[in-house]
């Protein structure tokens, strides 16, 4: 396995605590929140939710989560300039995005995309990877 | 007269400023004024974090309410006393500024703001870049004279549910006209966070005033804010539907409650709210 993979059993050991962390940052019931629910299509979350959610993580799981984290992280070692174009995303930035959102069904990557819109793609199962990643990173770090 | 840096400006003088790090301020409250709130104190000491932040980015954003992860209340404010204002800018970016600030006055805090964070919109769409600088430089050098604020209007608030010790919910509706919407903001009027945050605990008050559970020589006072979000922007005319709803008693002196803001039937603001019992003597 590569440090980069995520597996289902690393998913399913945040997925409770990050269910709960969405239901409160949102004010919704528990049950609302599925693994592959759109946070913004599907539980009205608004960018503001989105910051919520994240300094909520952290203290949740005890973990630093820079903001933009998951944008940064998909665009990778891509330059910014060919991840986007004038406020949309190239389609080598698509490629990237398809790859990392890997647990975003294929038919949600409209084009094109304004990289404005790609929050519009997080999912439940987006914010348990972020977490993985996290806390990977702080064990990295010691 | 405009009420542009006056109807709901609360920095007079900015005494030490390492952008993007910390900033000092003051603002002196006007004798005239009737009173002086609590949540007004905290937007002083949020419109501290804003200016620094401003000035961090070259103006071309500004910050808007959005999150307080904890804020904490100290006795009230009097007319003609000075706020000391002090912030540690967390984080300062293009998309957010995070910070922790406090208010002091006359060397006691008085209000204490935890791990708050405001979004970044374009400054144009809200005031001039241009008249936002030279206010700056003003605070920055001598300062703006003082006596400018001239209070605010109470709220127009009508209880419309009430569940003895339970639960309060009433109808807010957001005045078309103020003053303060000329001065929040210069280019596009909106209701501030801090004026509906005065409503939910004007309301929060308003109903544990009459409850058993509490001691009969003490009152409730809302010594803490938790968890609070704004999610939108409330203009001027909008009715806005505020709910609290108190948890079973679990602690003595003390009543914790959820707070919710909808405005069109969609959730607009949320939050938690401490409340604790204080002797009626004490200020």
């Amino acid at each position: 396995m590569s440090q980069d993979e995520i597996r289902k059993e690393d998913i399913q050991a945040v997925y409770p605590t990050v269910a709960k962390t969405i239901a409160d940052a949102l004010g919704c019931d528990v049950d609302q929140v599925k693994l592959d629910v759109s946070l913004i299509e599907g539980l009205d979350a608004e960018s503001i939710d989105f910051l919520d959610l994240v300094f909520r993580l952290e203290r949740a799981f005890k973990l630093k989560i820079p903001r933009g984290k998951i944008i940064e992280d998909a665009r990778g070692d891509l330059p910014e300039a060919q991840f986007e174009q004038k406020g949309v995303v190239t389609e080598v930035g698509m490629q990237r995005l398809r790859s990392f959102l890997s647990e975003v069904p294929a038919e949600r990557f409209a084009t094109p995309m304004k990289v404005a819109d790609i929050p519009r793609l997080f999912t439940a199962e987006t914010f348990c990877k972020l977490v993985v990643r996290a806390q990977r990173a702080a064990a990295t770090a010691g | 007269m405009s009420g542009h840096f006056r109807a709901y400006s609360f920095v007079d003088k900015i005494t030490q400023l390492k952008p993007g790090e910390r900033a000092k301020g003051v603002f002196q409250v006007p004798a005239h004024v009737a009173s002086f709130p609590l949540t007004l104190a905290a937007e002083a000491a949020g419109q501290l974090a804003a200016w620094n932040a401003m000035a961090c980015l070259d103006y071309k954003v500004r910050p808007v309410a959005g999150l307080a992860a904890e804020v904490r209340f100290g006795p009230e404010v009097r007319p003609g006393q000075r706020l000391d204002l002090e912030v540690v800018i967390e984080s300062c970016e293009p998309d957010a500024v995070s910070y922790s600030a406090w208010a002091d006055a006359d060397g006691v805090r008085v209000i204490e703001l935890d791990h708050s964070v405001g979004p970044m919109l374009p400054m144009e769409q809200f005031d001039s870049p241009q008249e936002v600088r030279e206010r700056f430089e003003l605070l920055c050098g001598p300062g703006a004279p003082p006596g400018r604020f001239a209070g605010v209007p109470e709220h127009d608030i009508e209880i419309i549910e009430r569940v003895s010790e339970q639960r309060v919910r009433a109808i807010l509706r957001v005045p078309k006209q103020a003053a303060f919407f000329s001065d929040h903001f210069a280019r596009r009027p909106v209701f501030p966070g801090t004026r509906l945050l005065d409503a939910q605990l004007g309301l929060a008050l308003h109903f544990t005033g009459g409850w058993q559970r509490r001691p009969s020589d003490a009152r409730l006072a809302v010594t803490r804010l938790y968890d609070t979000k704004m999610r939108s922007f409330i203009s001027p005319g909008e009715v806005l539907e505020l709910s609290i709803d108190f948890a079973p008693p679990s602690e003595p002196g003390k009543a914790f409650a959820t707070t919710a803001v909808r405005m069109n039937g969609k959730p607009i603001a949320s939050g938690k709210l401490e409340m604790t019992a204080v002797r009626s003597s004490a200020p």
